[in-house]
Order: structure tokens, then C-alpha cells, then sequence
């Protein structure tokens, strides 16, 4: 089911200070795909989907969840939590502790009063579709993160609601089975015709788990798009700039060619991706480091956007070194291979690749 | 939508509380200026002139000065000591401080009281009989009926409060702080002196002040050991002007209670102040190691002994003496003739007696239903406070925290020029009304502190899942507030059970309940009487909180 939002507005106030938490938020979320709010906390995004499933109070606007409006100041429509039939996963996975796993997971459908022995087969099915077969007489209490984590998403699931939500459900993982339940999450999700609603602060996270992102900021979304679009061909430097790491250069544009734009930096003349701004609008070059390549001096003539600077800094992570290689007076962050024999204080040469020298509106 | 409930639920409880609140408050100011209870509204400064320009109060508020203060100081110092030995050394039995910190409140006051006038009243109290056998001296050497009795019992009975305040903050205390003083050079007590107690002085004033309160409330002591040596405090003083003598005098009451009142509100806002700002002074430690032990070497067997002791006393000992004095005929020291004199005949004559079978009846209807409403009332107090926090859930709490500064006896007075004019007068509801009103914080704060642990996102998680707000609360907010609410509803019963200060004014023929059944036999001096049914009442209480505890059991989920 598809998500319609119209001019959603939320202030709250606190200690004489007005935060506008969703400022005219319009969003639609296509159905039966994987939509990601991305941003940084505080930005509205866990405000936008608690307005979503009722929790909270919007000041004016419009929610429409298929054709149902279930808020609407409007209309003075205010579909309470219970009656709106969804799904959702919470950060703390909020799984009741005086009950076992099976209780948890019946909760939603013995709402529903729907007979006994239907209950038990659905819950069954939807164990088993989380991999926690066989843990329905356990307390609830006595599961690792992992398991708790599974049970509240079986949980969400059990009802078939046509939309699930989900409040950063990774959070309070470890860093590695946060890896792995983030892949189940996708195999679970892709394999179900459900709208997900997933929000998060981390990128990484929003990368690999979203079809569509929305990266929100300070109550407004600023831009939508697949995520591939979202890292490589951003339009706003905060998106560039909060989905990875990146140098982010002032420019001015000199030559609007037919393949690049050409702009003038602090590190010299740089060919771009080209793209179309209106007159004596800011602009801002932004090149992630992983697209920054050091090359041997020979390799100069046959390539782009070369640039002579000094080795200042390697700090070696593992994967790589991240460098930072002073070019005139700018420094630029570069990652390098592990096995690289380059020193600090060493004279480098380095190629952008054209295509991945983007350019945002600030 | 949510929100209007909410709102609607929140003005009903701040509605209900403000009457039961309030209420006597404001009557208890209109009988102060008004001529008498027949009376109402006709106003007057007489009653303000006649008890604050009387001679006789000069003593009365020496009195009490001194038994407040020396009370509240007694119990303070000891739970220091006790919960200092109990978190920071090695003294052995470690989880007798438990049981000497919780018992105690079971225990009512009245009898209490009674068993240490059996032990040391000049006339025929047994230690003293038996001192003077002992050196063969013609007079008793000890007289319960003195300040010093006075501060001494109460202090006892007040020591509970004053250790559940100190010693958690004690358990949290950052022991970082005193390793620093040693590394610099500090020694046991001179770290003790200089940074733990200093660092520790909010939760020791607030244990104080909370003292000071019930002190200045406490009827029991002032009236079983105070009136017989005619030392009167403001509380005894109130009960004479309404009890003794030819005609009860409600506005002079009142007048004199309005001071007590005062005094009350004010401490125990200035209490509320400092345990507020007191959580950020103590310095609780998140790391979650335990307390550096100090080895108490030598001291550690003499120090465990005075525990025993004060656990002794506390605990057996006032029960041995009931249990004693209900089956010998008279006071006498035990001795083999005491043993071969025994009888039923106390217990025979209680329990034949039907204005004592009546109080039975009445306390335990009170107990039961009384603790039973008024945990619902907490329950729905305590959710609006903890859950919803809105400004006016805010006024809820304040209200709610009133009621923690009620000295009984004002209050019943307060209630009494109120149900004068309501056919609740003279009934067990009266009672039962007064009790809920003064007791309400008891059964609001085991509550609030389990909605406190009930995560916001188990509620709402229960919403999403297409349950209603009745269906949320009975599956599952109630489950989880089992256990706030049995400690509640057992705090409550056995208050109930044993209560006095407010029903000494309010209780009437028909409503009599056991504590004004038991002063009543102390003040003929029925000793006998008294003990078995002292004995009936402790039954029952320890019944009732065995009772809560396995029905509690029943709805706790079967794990953990």
C-alpha cells in the first residue's frame, strides 16, 4: 500500500524554545518496496513515522495509507493506533517480558479475536518464516539480542498488515550481527509484498537495506532517490556530505562543455559531471575519497583531472590507509591500498575520475 | 484522541484527589475561625486567642520541640550507623538489615508503644520490678513516662524511614571519591567525617526532616507513654481538647492544629526540594562494581551484637512482652510461680467482648477494602504521573504529595468539620475516606517507581497490535505492576490495620477500630486485655501480607 503525506507539520515546545520537528513534510512512499528516512538525530524522522502509526499528534497535514486517511487536520480524522492495522519493529523491540515468545507473536491476532486454533497455526508459520521454530514456550526474557530482535519482527509480521515500520531496529545490536541481521532482514522482507517504512541515522544501514531513501534534515526531506542515486549523484551537499565521507570543495563554474561541466577550485581546474545549475547559485564539488587514485607519474598524460600533492598524513584502518594528500593549500582525504609503499612526506600523483567529481547545490 | 483521555483522566484524579486533600485542609481552617461544629462559618478569632494566649502551651510546645528533634535525631544517627555497617563493611548476617528495616512498619506503633510501657512504667513495668528485686531498691530506677522514654521509642519506630532513605544512598555512594582521600592521605575516619558524610548530607537532612514529620504527628507514643507522666505534645494536646474532659472544643483543635499543619507542609516541601536536587549531589555509579569493604577486625563482633540487639528489640521483643503480660494474671517479672499462674482468661474475656470483636471486624473491612481502593486510585495516580506528564499531571503530583505531610490527628479534625455536614458522619466510610486521603502516598510510590520501569515502547508496541487502551492495560501494564501493586496494596492494609492518630477523632460508638480499642485499654490500664488483643491484630496483619504475597505470586508470570 502506498504512503501519502501532505503538509505534515509538528512543533513541539520546549522551555520556551519552538523545535520544529516535521516543518511541511509531503512524502509519498510507493508501495511494496523498501522506503529508508535517513538522517541525522533530532532531523524528524523518528517523529515522521510515530505520526505514521499514531503515536504521535501531528499540528496540521494529512496522513493517507492506501486509500484510508487515517489523519487529517482537515478533516478532523484521527484513526486511533489500534484500529490502524500496521506493523512495527521498535528500537528497544519492546517485547513484553511477562509473556513468552509464542504470546508475543499471538498478541496482534488474538486482538483480532480471531479463533484459537487459527492462532496457533499463524504464529507457527511466522516462526518459523524468522527462524525461531520451537522457541514459542520460551520466556520471552530468556533470548540473546538476535532472538529478540526476530520476535519482534515475526511479531509485526503475523497480522499480514499491508505496512510494516521500523524504528531503528538495528541500533542495540553489535556491530556484527547487525551485519548479519540486517541481510536476513532484506531476504525477509523482499520475499513478502509489504510496504517497510525503516528508519535510521546510519548509512550504511540505509544503503544496503533500502530501495528508496529519503534523507531527511531539520523537519524538512531534502531528497529522495534509490541509493546508488543518492551516493553518487546527490543535489545537496548535506546529502553528499552525511551519506559518506567526502572532500567538499567551493566552486565556481568556468565552461559548461558538452559531456563535463568545468569548474574552478582551490586545487586548480576540475572537470565534473556535468549538470545544469541556474545563474549565481552556490555550487560545491564533492569527491569521495575512494575516487581519488594515485597513479605513477608515467599514467599522467593518458588521464583527467591530475593533480601533484604531498603525502601529509596515513592512519592505517585495516582495508586501507585514509590519507590525506595536500594539494596546494587544500587537503583532500584519499583512501590508499594497504600494500602501498608510499610514505609520509612523499611527492604523489593522483587522477579523479571526472565522472565521479560531483557537484552539489549548498 | 489518545490525548483526550488522557486529559479527562487526568482532571478526574485531580478532582477526586483535591477533595480528598483539600478538603479537610480548607474545613479544618473554616473550624478554626468558626464558633463550634454545630456551627460552621460563624466566624471567629476566638478559639486562635484563646489556645495561643494560654500559658499552658509554653510547656506543651517545649514539649514537643524536644521530643520532635531528639526523636528525628535518634533515628537519624542510628540508621546511619546501620546502614553504614550494612553497605560498607563486613559485618556478618548481612540480610538481617533487610528484615530490620521492612518488620518494623509492620509493627503497630500502639503496641509498640504498650510493650515498652509493660517493660519500664514506674508502677509495675517487669524490667523495673525486676531491677529492683535485683539490687533491692525501693523505688523503680527507670520511668517510661518521661521525654527521654518518649524519644527513645519513638526513635525506634521511626528508624525504618530514616534507613530506606540513607542506605540506598549510602549502596550508590561513588567510592571513587573516598579512594581519593585515602591515596591523599586520608584515614578511615577522617574520610568518613570529611567526604562520605559530607557528600552523603542530602539524603541524611531529607531522612531528618522525614522524621521531624512523622514525629511531630505520632500520636501513639505521645498518648501511651506521654499522658500517663502528663507530659503533653500538641498531638496529645489536640486529643484532650476533643476527648477528655466536659465539652470536645473542634475550633480549638483546629486552631491548634493549623500550627502542626504549617510546620508539616513546609517540611515536607523543603524535603521534596532536597531529594530532588540530592540525586544530582549523590553520585551514583554506573560502572557497577561493588563498594570497597572495610574490614572491621575487632570492632566486628561487638558492632554485630548491638545489631542483634537493636533487631531484638525492634522485632521479639515487644511480642514476647504481649504474648507474656496476655496470658499472666497481672504484671509480674517472669519467674517459675509466673509460669504455673498462667491462663486463658485475658484471651477469653477479648474475645467474648463485643465492642473488641467489633473493632476486629471494623479494621479488617478497612483493611481490606480500604487498601483495595485506595491501590486503585494509586494506580491510575501513578500512571498519569509517570505516563502521561503533562503540566496538569504535574499538579496531580504535587496534590498527591500533600497528603505525605498529614499528621493524622489535624487531618481527622480537618475531616471531622467536614463530614459533620454529610451523612457519612458517624460511619465506617468516614474512616475509610480519612485513611485513603492520608495514606494515599504510601500505595502512589511503590507504584509510580513500577510504572517508571515499564518502557514507554511495551505500550505503545501493544497499540500497534490492534489493542484497545483497556486491552493495553489488563494483558499488559497490569501484569507488569503485579509487584508494585501487592507492596502497595500490603503497605496499605496493614497502615489500615493499625491505624490510630486519625481514627481517635474519628472513630465513633459503632465504628470502632482495634488501635482505639488498644488505647482505650491502656488508658484503664487493662494490660491483659490488651496483649491478646495486640496479639489478634499482629495475627491478622502478618496474615494479610502472607495472603497479598501468594495472591501476588498467582498473577506474576511463571518465570524470573
Amino acid at each position: 500500500m502506498e504512503i501519502h503525506i501532505t503538509a505534515l507539520k509538528k512543533y513541539y515546545h520546549s522551555e520556551g524554545k519552538v523545535i520544529k520537528a516535521l516543518d511541511g513534510v509531503d512524502l509519498s512512499i510507493p508501495a511494496n518496496k523498501i522506503f529508508t528516512l535517513l538522517g541525522p538525530s533530532g532531523c524528524g524522522k523518528t517523529t515522521l513515522l510515530r505520526s505514521i502509526v499514531g503515536l504521535e499528534t501531528p499540528d496540521e497535514g494529512e496522513i493517507r495509507i492506501g486509500d484510508t486517511i487515517v489523519w487529517s487536520s482537515e478533516k478532523q480524522i484521527d484513526v486511533p493506533t489500534e484500529k490502524r492495522g500496521l506493523g512495527m519493529v521498535f528500537q528497544t523491540y519492546a517485547i513484553w517480558p511477562h509473556m513468552n515468545v509464542f504470546n508475543n507473536v499471538a498478541y496482534p491476532l488474538q486482538n483480532m479475536k480471531l479463533p484459537k486454533a487459527e492462532i496457533v497455526s499463524r504464529v507457527e508459520k511466522t516462526l518459523q518464516f524468522v527462524q525461531l521454530e520451537g522457541f514459542g514456550s520460551r520466556p520471552a526474557t530468556r533470548l540473546s539480542g538476535g532472538q529478540q530482535q526476530r520476535v519482534a519482527l515475526a511479531r509485526a509480521l503475523v497480522a499480514e498488515p499491508k505496512v510494516i515500520l521500523f524504528d531503528e531496529p538495528l541500533s542495540n545490536l553489535d556491530a556484527k550481527l547487525r551485519e548479519e541481521t540486517r541481510k536476513e532482514l532484506r531476504t525477509f522482507l523482499s520475499e513478502l509484498a509489504i510496504t517497510a517504512v525503516y528508519v535510521t541515522h546510519d548509512r550504511i544501514e540505509a544503503l544496503a537495506l533500502s530501495d528508496q531513501i529519503g534523507v531527511m534534515k531539520s523537519g524538512h526531506i531534502i531528497e529522495i532517490g534509490e541509493p546508488k542515486k543518492i551516493y553518487f549523484d546527490s543535489e545537496h551537499q548535506f546529502v553528499a556530505d552525511f551519506i559518506g565521507r567526502s572532500n567538499l570543495l567551493p566552486v565556481t563554474i568556468e565552461n559548461q562543455g558538452e559531456a563535463y561541466t568545468e569548474v574552478t577550485s582551490s586545487i586548480g581546474d576540475v572537470l565534473c559531471a556535468r549538470k545544469e545549475f541556474p545563474a549565481d547559485s552556490e555550487i560545491t564539488l564533492c569527491i569521495r575519497p575512494e575516487f581519488v587514485d594515485l597513479i605513477k607519474p608515467g599514467e599522467k598524460e593518458t588521464l583527467q583531472n591530475v593533480f601533484t600533492g604531498i603525502m601529509k598524513t596515513m592512519v592505517f584502518v585495516g582495508e586501507v590507509y585514509e590519507s590525506e594528500i595536500q594539494i596546494g593549500d587544500q587537503l583532500i582525504m584519499v583512501k590508499v591500498d594497504p600494500d602501498s609503499n608510499v610514505q609520509e612526506g612523499d611527492e604523489v600523483v593522483v587522477a579523479i575520475d571526472p565522472d565521479h567529481c560531483l557537484l552539489v547545490s549548498r | 484522541m489518545a490525548k483526550v483521555r488522557h486529559t479527562n483522566l487526568t482532571y478526574l484524579l485531580i478532582g477526586i484527589l483535591a477533595l480528598l486533600t483539600l478538603a479537610p485542609i480548607v474545613m479544618l481552617v473554616i473550624g478554626s475561625f468558626s464558633e463550634g461544629l454545630r456551627n460552621v462559618g460563624k466566624f471567629t478569632f476566638e478559639k486562635y486567642i484563646s489556645v495561643y494566649s494560654d500559658p499552658g502551651l509554653v510547656d506543651i510546645l517545649g514539649n514537643t520541640v524536644m521530643f520532635v528533634v531528639g526523636a528525628a535525631l535518634f533515628s537519624t544517627i542510628l540508621a546511619l550507623f546501620l546502614a553504614y555497617l550494612n553497605n560498607r563493611t563486613n559485618i556478618p548476617w548481612k540480610f538481617s538489615f533487610k528484615v530490620l528495616s521492612v518488620v518494623p512498619m509492620m509493627i503497630p506503633h500502639v503496641l509498640f508503644s504498650v510493650s515498652w510501657a509493660l517493660l519500664l512504667n514506674p508502677s509495675n513495668g517487669i524490667l523495673n520490678l525486676w531491677l529492683q528485686q535485683l539490687f533491692n531498691l525501693s523505688n523503680a530506677p527507670l520511668n517510661i513516662y518521661s521525654i527521654p522514654g518518649m524519644i527513645l521509642v519513638e526513635g525506634l519506630l521511626d528508624l525504618p524511614i530514616a534507613y530506606l532513605i540513607i542506605s540506598p544512598a549510602m549502596a550508590s555512594f561513588d567510592v571513587s571519591l573516598e579512594e581519593s582521600s585515602k591515596v591523599f592521605g586520608g584515614g578511615n575516619l577522617k574520610t568518613l567525617f570529611k567526604i562520605t558524610l559530607p557528600v552523603l548530607r542530602p539524603a541524611i537532612l531529607a531522612a531528618f526532616i522525614l522524621c521531624v514529620v512523622r514525629c511531630l504527628a505520632s500520636f501513639a507514643v505521645p498518648s501511651v507513654l506521654g499522658m500517663p507522666g502528663r507530659v503533653y505534645v500538641l498531638s496529645t494536646y489536640i486529643y484532650r481538647t476533643v476527648n477528655t474532659g466536659f465539652i470536645a472544643d473542634y475550633g480549638k483543635a483546629a486552631a491548634i492544629g493549623m500550627s502542626i499543619l504549617v510546620v508539616s507542609i513546609s517540611l515536607i516541601y523543603v524535603y521534596r526540594y532536597m531529594t530532588r536536587s540530592s540525586e544530582k549531589y549523590v553520585t551514583v555509579s554506573s560502572r557497577g562494581f561493588k563498594p570497597v569493604v572495610i574490614e572491621l577486625k575487632k570492632a566486628k563482633i561487638p558492632l554485630f551484637i548491638v545489631v542483634v540487639l537493636i533487631s531484638f528489640i525492634l522485632i521479639v521483643l515487644p511480642v514476647l512482652v504481649l504474648l507474656y503480660t496476655s496470658l499472666v494474671p497481672y504484671s509480674m517479672v517472669p519467674s517459675a510461680k509466673a509460669f504455673s499462674m498462667m491462663d486463658l482468661n485475658h484471651w477469653k474475656t477479648v474475645l467474648a467482648d463485643p465492642i473488641s470483636l467489633l473493632s476486629l471486624k471494623n479494621s479488617l473491612f478497612l483493611g481490606v477494602v480500604g487498601a483495595t481502593l485506595g491501590t486503585l486510585l494509586s494506580l491510575f495516580i501513578a500512571y498519569v504521573i509517570v505516563k502521561v506528564k503533562t503540566r496538569t499531571a504535574g499538579i496531580l503530583e504535587a496534590l498527591s504529595f500533600l497528603s505525605f505531610s498529614f499528621p493524622g490527628i489535624v487531618i481527622g479534625i480537618g475531616f471531622m468539620w467536614f463530614f459533620i455536614k454529610t451523612p457519612l458522619y458517624a460511619t465506617i466510610w468516614a474512616l475509610l475516606i480519612g485513611y485513603v486521603a492520608t495514606y494515599l502516598p504510601y500505595g502512589i510510590r511503590p507504584m509510580t517507581s513500577a510504572f517508571v520501569q515499564i518502557h514507554s515502547h511495551l505500550e505503545e508496541s501493544s497499540a500497534v497490535c490492534g489493542a484497545s487502551l483497556l486491552t493495553t492495560m489488563r494483558r499488559i501494564v497490569i501484569p507488569l505492576l503485579v509487584p508494585g501493586i501487592v507492596s502497595g496494596w500490603v503497605l496499605m492494609a496493614t497502615m489500615f490495620l493499625r491505624e490510630l492518630s486519625l481514627s481517635v477523632v474519628l472513630s465513633r460508638p459503632g465504628t470502632e477500630v482495634l488501635a482505639v480499642q488498644i488505647l482505650r485499654f491502656s488508658e484503664d490500664g487493662l494490660w491483659g486485655r490488651l496483649s491478646a488483643l495486640g496479639i489478634i491484630m499482629i495475627f491478622f496483619s502478618t496474615l494479610l501480607v502472607i495472603l497479598a504475597n501468594i495472591l501476588g505470586n498467582r498473577f506474576k508470570p511463571a518465570h524470573d
